[in-house]
């Protein structure tokens, strides 16, 4: 399983989708911080959310996921994979573990960045800044978002293996399908894995995160078993597909 | 034990039987052709040996062992198939660095075998997107070369190869060979595979056509007896006094085929005519007259 693990750690890095995507999702990070921070007037209270919980991570290592997964069956390159690990079960949890690594490491790195650019600006303007040991419970909560969203991501590119329809629908189930749920069934949608879940993972209020009133999320203990458990039937309905697929 | 064993492999899908019961043998230290016309099923029977598609019956086994039981895959077997593809975005010595981390393979192995298909340091480091179809063909050997294996399974692997290319080819297919690996090679390019090979398996229609050393199915092929090549300064004349003994001829271009007889026959009715000869031999068959002949009866 290392050996799997270090080469899909590999296939990471060599390609520019990783770098590409984590520069965007480290500049909009950015730019949010840096909007907020120097044009609203956060209290002692409200400063950690409004200025520093702006991680974009989870989506990003999300679309990434999907991406990576698609990606061999787009290029073909599901047969080398294979042929190196026939095992498609341990070939498929190389990938997630890979992915929830790579979350961790985005999330990292946005979390220090914004880290940096909030503290400057909060202090150039005199304004209140949060604890230590406060950023470092939200690096980890945001660390745990994205390693899970990482996870989960790979699932649902096993089910599709076309990348244009899997971005697009994991585009649809995000933006269009979980917002409208929010708005129109909250009990059901606050069971949703694209928003519902890793705001309630990361300790943020569903009116903190823009998501509504209505919504009550669950407390984060649960919400990380809720994902787990949409983790694991992902994992399981796409490692049933790959198993029984044909490499024609 | 043979280096590769194919036992009564099935594969249907749907109502199409793209491969019936084939069984056949590749032994150590020998390149085997694997030949057929398109859609004949070569390419499904590499894919069940290789576990990458699922047989409804039968099996593909190396050295007793089925290809996602052996305990290290890559340091066994050598593969590359037809539609060898890479991430467009990563470069080929990125290309082997993963393959290397998966098969468990030292990292020096990437640039042995990058110095082995003659890649040079630049094209190793250029993305594969940039890469012409000889260069492609020569990063995917690069890759089942990675664990040193002692099976080596190509799939078309002069596709793409310009003629320095296609002689390389040949060569690694048989210095492999030499050092008493197995070699299993399709191709549809018989000249090539004529002059590479010491076994060949044919199919068609998914099934088996034929087996064994090339010599013996050439001789097997060449059902008619011997034929003998002829050419002479004035051939009209020669043609006449071969059909009034009584032998069958076809004429190529000048060339006057006679079959049924050796080139003594030949020679000496020309001989006894004082006909001059420009050229006189005897025909050997060529594997695409033996392909033709074991595939043409089952179209």
């Amino acid at each position: 399983m290392t050996a799997l693990l270090h080469a899909e750690l590999i296939k990471l890095r060599t390609t520019r989708t990783f770098v590409a995507l984590t520069g965007i999702a480290v500049a909009i990070s950015l730019l949010i911080t840096a909007l907020v921070g120097l044009l609203s007037e956060p209290t002692e209270e409200s400063v950690l959310i409004d200025v520093f919980a702006s991680d974009t991570s989870g989506f990003f290592i999300l679309v990434l996921a999907v991406v990576g997964i698609s990606g061999e069956w787009r290029h073909r390159t599901i047969t080398s994979s294979l042929l190196a690990a026939p095992d498609r079960l341990r070939f498929l949890t190389a990938k997630t573990l890979a992915f929830a690594a790579a979350g961790i490491l985005m999330s990292l790195l946005i979390m220090i960045a914004v880290t940096i650019v909030g503290m400057a600006i909060l202090t150039v303007r005199d304004l209140p800044t949060p604890e230590a040991g406060e950023l470092a419970d939200l690096a980890a909560r945001n660390a745990l978002v994205a390693a899970l969203l990482g996870a989960f991501g790979v699932g649902i590119g096993a089910l599709v293996r076309n990348q244009v329809v899997a971005v697009v629908g994991l585009l649809v189930l995000t933006f269009v399908i979980e917002t409208t749920l929010i708005a129109l069934v909250p009990e059901v949608a606050r069971f949703g894995p694209f928003s519902s879940l890793p705001t309630a993972m990361a300790g943020i209020s569903a009116e903190e995160a823009g998501l509504g009133d209505e919504l009550q999320l669950l407390a984060p203990g649960l919400a990380v078993l809720a994902m787990l458990a949409w983790i694991g039937a992902a994992f399981a309905v796409g490692a049933a597909l790959l198993r029984r697929r044909d490499l024609e | 034990m043979a280096a590769i064993e194919i036992q009564g492999l099935t594969k249907r899908f749907g109502k199409v039987h793209a491969v019936t019961d084939l069984s056949f043998t590749v032994e150590a230290g020998r390149v085997t052709g694997f030949l057929g016309p398109n859609g004949a099923g070569k390419s499904t029977t590499l894919r069940m040996l290789l576990g990458l598609v699922r047989p409804n019956a039968g099996a593909g086994l190396f050295d007793g062992r089925r290809y996602e039981d052996l305990p290290h895959p890559s340091s066994h077997v050598g593969v590359v198939l037809e539609d060898a593809s890479f991430h467009p975005g990563r470069s080929g010595r990125n290309h082997l660095r993963v393959l290397a981390a998966a098969g468990r393979h030292p990292a020096r192995r990437v640039d042995e075998v990058l110095a082995q298909v003659e890649l040079g340091p630049a094209a190793a480091d250029r993305r594969v997107k940039g890469y012409s179809m000889g260069m492609r063909q020569r990063l995917a050997i690069a890759a089942t070369l990675l664990g040193d294996p002692e099976v080596l399974i190509l799939d078309e692997p002069a596709n793409g190869l310009d003629p320095p290319g296609i002689r390389w080819m040949r060569e690694l297919l048989r210095s492999q060979a030499a050092l008493g690996r197995a070699v299993l090679v399709s191709s549809h390019l018989l000249s090539e595979v004529a002059q590479s090979v010491d076994d060949i398996v044919v199919i068609s229609h998914g099934v088996l056509r034929a087996s064994g050393p090339l010599e013996r199915l050439l001789g097997a092929s060449n059902g008619s007896g011997p034929v003998t090549r002829v050419r002479a300064a004035d051939g009209d004349r020669l043609a006449a006094l071969l059909r009034g003994q009584g032998i069958t001829l076809e004429s190529d271009s000048g060339v006057l085929l006679a079959r049924g007889v050796q080139p003594e026959v030949v020679g000496a009715v020309a001989a006894e005519h004082r006909v001059a000869l420009v050229e006189l031999g005897a025909q050997s068959p060529s594997l695409e007259d033996a392909f033709l002949e074991l595939t043409e009866d089952h179209k």
